[in-house]
């Protein structure tokens, strides 16, 4: 059988000043029936545009697409007609009620009346909406309008459901039951595609992780193996009785370390080699006269990866790329 | 065969999908009621108070500015909106053509038209004693002219753009524009022989002579132009607003 989604050479260049602005530069990725994949990367590394490629609702530039098995630049009908959408703003018609946001879409997906009414009566009962099922979507709360988004996108029953950042912005309980929502379909079955920039969403959810930065994808894997592919990204995690002035920077200057990052009253140094820095802090506390209280070394993170890969500062996920960088891009774009 | 048959009818039946939803969702708008449904009542009494005019000569003049207004405020409103929200993108990616969803956002223009025309027909003959000389060719003329007005509205709402305001300006102005260069405040008889050589050019010009031929029963041109040259900018009207969603689709609206 086809992959869920197979893509060769996919590129976009927004059409703009110039050559137009690369944002999504020549990926390939294949995607497996029944998993969940997810496309991990920062705030404008190109996780929407790609998915609104993949969804047909933005030509690509170049490269190929497959969702099921169809070539979307041939006669993408097929494909449509398998996948649910989850847009990056969930967005549903606010004037109508869950009922009829429910029933439109189902008629627009072309089943019966009967198929529709009971299907929805299914999911608006799972989702925890039936009480609210006559009211106006304008009156929900985020929550529950992504929740009925999602019931919209899978009345169907698609083999491929696309989610655009399901959860940010959201309540810990409604991210919580859009995740265990996610698994279920999943166990049912479901393909799904997912972006998101949380990592550890994409950690525990996620059977591969892509992750695109710039318009690239750097790394494709299971969470768990692209841990142990970075494992100069070890840390070692100390605590002290006190934490006198200028530690920092006197921890910053341990050879071996690459980079400090307090924690609570822990400090996390960075290191290529946990063991050859060991004993250079059993050193430096007795030398600067302070106790240690806890001493651990970590293994790398999702996160420690992602901003590996990304190039990001350790502890700060930036909101997106810099000007800079976005101008060196450009650039590029012109080149190809 | 069986299958092209069955696909026809599923996408005319998504059509009118969208059409009832966006009518649900669309009728109680600001921006629908304000360049929708007064608009052609505003322009109405405000170039026709001063003049003596029989009944007769008022209810086709409205008619085809009701027809006009109406229809082609529909689509500048509601695509850039549903763009904005987001909503466009379910009806995009859905398993319908192009032309289908086209099709049902024409049929909302067309369909608000058509009861405001209705409207302002039942009250010109109730109130205002208005004769219909051929109410079988005005109910025609209404439907011709209220889907070619909305597909004329449907270019602008195809313009790639996620804010109404940036389509709502140049959709009235051309409208304006259309409407003073049309035989409808001024009668094509009356018009400079340049004046009437322009007025040629915009649609509205015939649907104010069909309008005059069913309410007055008289015309200054031909029955059988007015409808055609209706039906096929009806028809032509729909090229630039394919082109411009395949545009919209390249730039990522
Ligand atoms: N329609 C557009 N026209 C021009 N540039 C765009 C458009 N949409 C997105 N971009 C740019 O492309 C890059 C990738 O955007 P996007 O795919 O939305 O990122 P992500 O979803 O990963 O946050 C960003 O730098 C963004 O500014
Ligand atoms: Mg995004």
């Amino acid at each position: 059988m086809s992959h869920a989604i197979e893509v060769q050479n996919l590129t976009k260049i927004y059409p703009g000043s110039g050559e137009g602005f690369l944002a999504v530069d020549k990926i390939n990725f294949t995607v497996d029936r029944g998993e969940i994949f997810g496309f991990l990367g920062p705030n404008g590394a190109g996780k929407s545009t790609t998915q609104r490629m993949l969804t047909t609702l933005l030509t690509p530039t170049e490269g190929q697409i497959l969702v099921l098995g169809h070539d979307l630049a041939q006669n993408s009908y097929p494909a449509k007609r398998q996948i649910g959408l989850v847009p990056e703003e969930s967005n549903v018609y606010t004037e109508l009620t869950a009922w009829d946001n429910l029933m439109f879409t189902g008629r627009i997906y072309l089943m019966s009346k009967a198929d529709r009414t009971a299907r929805a009566e299914e999911l608006l009962k799972d989702f925890g909406l039936w009480e609210n099922k006559d009211v106006k979507a304008e009156n929900f709360s985020k929550g529950m309008k992504r929740r009925l988004s999602i019931a919209m996108a899978i009345i169907h029953k698609p083999a491929l459901l696309f989610l655009d950042e399901p959860t940010p912005g959201l309540d810990v309980q409604s991210t919580r039951a859009i995740q265990t929502l996610i698994r279920q379909l999943s166990a049912e079955g479901t393909t799904v595609f997912m972006t998101t920039h949380q990592i550890e969403e994409a950690n525990q959810l996620c059977d591969r992780v892509a992750i695109i930065n710039y318009g690239k994808i750097a790394a494709i894997d299971t969470p768990e193996k692209l841990k142990q592919t970075f494992q100069q990204v070890q840390s070692v995690e100390i605590a002290f009785t006190s934490s006198p002035e200028g530690l920092k920077e006197k921890l910053t200057t341990l050879p071996e370390v690459s980079t400090v990052l307090k924690i609570g009253d822990k400090w996390r140094l960075y290191t290529d080699s946990p063991p050859d820095l060991l004993p250079l802090l059993m050193r430096f506390s007795e030398k600067e006269k302070l106790d240690i209280v806890s001493l651990n070394t970590l293994a790398p993170s999702l996160e420690d990866v992602f901003l590996q890969i990304t190039g990001q500062q350790v502890g700060s996920v930036s909101e997106g790329p810099s000007q800079q960088k976005a101008d060196r891009r450009r650039k590029k774009g012109k080149q190809s | 065969m069986k299958i092209f048959w069955k696909r026809i009818k599923d996408e005319l039946s998504q059509a009118w999908v969208v059409t009832l939803k966006d009518i649900k969702v669309y009728y109680l708008r600001p921006g629908m009621i304000m360049f929708g449904f007064l608009m052609p009542f505003f322009m109405f009494f405000s170039f026709s108070v001063r003049r003596e005019m029989a009944a007769g000569e008022g209810m086709s003049r409205l008619l085809a500015l009701t027809i006009f207004f109406t229809a082609a405020a529909a689509g500048p409103f509601i695509i850039p909106t549903e763009r904005r929200l987001g909503t466009y993108d379910r009806l995009l990616a859905a398993p319908m053509s192009l032309f289908t969803l086209l099709l049902g956002k024409i049929a909302v223009g067309a369909f608000f038209a058509i009861v405001v025309s209705s409207i302002a027909a039942i009250v010109g003959i109730l109130f205002l004693d208005a004769a219909i000389a051929h109410p079988a060719l005005m109910i025609v003329g209404i439907f011709i002219g209220s889907f070619t007005f909305s597909t004329m509205g449907l270019i602008f709402g195809s313009i790639p753009t996620r804010n109404p305001g940036d389509v709502q300006m140049p959709s009235t102005l051309i409208r304006w524009v259309l409407l003073f260069v049309s035989g409808v405040f001024v009668p094509l008889s009356e018009m400079s022989t340049v004046a009437r050589g322009i007025s040629y050019i915009s649609p509205l010009t015939y649907a104010q002579d069909l309008m005059n031929h069913a309410v007055l029963g008289t015309g200054e041109l031909a029955l059988w132009l007015n409808l055609s040259v209706l039906f096929l900018s009806g028809i032509i009207f729909l090229l630039p607003s394919i082109k411009l969603h395949k545009r919209g689709r390249v730039l990522g609206y």
